[in-house]
């Protein structure tokens, strides 16, 4: 009559908590004037999500987003940050700023509308369910799947970061020198 | 945790980072949006990846992850680029290539 599974209610508490607090910290994200608070309230956005992730059976890529999330690509928000100097934006509501935010509110409540009415019922995946159901999410699948079925995918990711690599070298190494003083 | 769960919060935390990237004039924090907005669709594919009992959105989602470390570099070099010749941090200044 009243049965109720613990496992499950704690894990659904944990998650809906968890999940919650991802998007509080979003929210500090883009309201905090001052850009090193924002960084912070990302890598705790980040952090929420990695624990979501292992909530959703994704083990491998929890560890790499505390990795390369949390880890590299905040760390070089941090420098940058402390590079250029945190100064405080002023922020003062106008037409544009109430404009840009009625249209994301109307995406969101159509978003939510097409989530909560429209058709989100799963369809069944061809993957045998047996052999992801044995090994999950583990860094082992990840690179049986990787180095199988989307090994193209991940030799152009490569590419891609061996270019933005050069990309960034290019960009820092040679000087900018402004068109008016070249002018001249 | 049902469907409804991962929709609801993904959708709120891309409609947060499309609103920071609207409403803020500071390009460091317009990129934080842009990697709220990605980060949304990694928790999305992540979720119905666990829903459909199939690698294939985790593979995706790493891919996501690739391409958003990239797109972080080569963004933040562009960035300091400007500021080094322009001494400047807000995006309604940067027009000189405006008609």
């Amino acid at each position: 009559m009243f049965e109720f599974d613990l496992f499950e209610l704690t894990r659904a508490t944990v998650t809906t908590l968890v999940g919650l607090t991802a998007v509080l910290a979003s929210l500090g994200v883009i309201l905090c004037s001052s850009p090193i608070y924002c960084a912070l309230y990302l890598i705790g956005h980040m952090i929420c999500l990695a624990l979501l992730f292992l909530l959703y059976n994704a083990e491998f890529i929890a560890a790499v987003q505390i990795i390369v999330y949390a880890g590299a690509v905040m760390i070089l928000f941090l420098f940058i940050i402390a590079l250029l100097g945190g100064k405080k934006e002023i922020q003062e509501p106008s037409t544009e700023r109430s404009l840009a935010i009625a249209f994301v509110a109307t995406m969101l409540g159509e978003l939510f509308l097409s989530a909560t009415v429209g058709p989100t019922r799963p369809i069944e995946g061809t993957f045998d369910v047996q052999t992801v159901a044995e090994v999950g999410g583990s860094a082992k699948a990840i690179g049986l799947e990787l180095f199988s079925r989307h090994v193209v995918a991940f030799e152009l990711a490569s590419v891609l970061l061996l270019v933005a690599a050069v990309g960034i070298i290019c960009l820092s190494k040679f000087s900018y020198v402004p068109v008016r003083r070249r002018m001249k | 945790m049902g469907h409804q769960f991962v929709l609801l919060i993904s959708a709120s935390i891309f409609c947060v980072g499309a609103t920071g990237f609207l409403i803020r004039k500071n390009p460091l924090i317009m990129f934080m949006s842009v990697e709220l907005m990605l980060n949304s669709v990694n928790f999305l594919l992540i979720g119905y990846s666990s829903f459909q009992k199939s690698m294939d959105g985790q593979i995706f989602a790493l891919m996501v992850m690739t391409v958003a470390a990239a797109e972080v570099v080569v963004g933040l070099a562009i960035i300091l680029t400007i500021f080094r010749t322009r001494h400047d941090m807000d995006v309604d200044h940067i027009n000189t290539l405006k008609g």
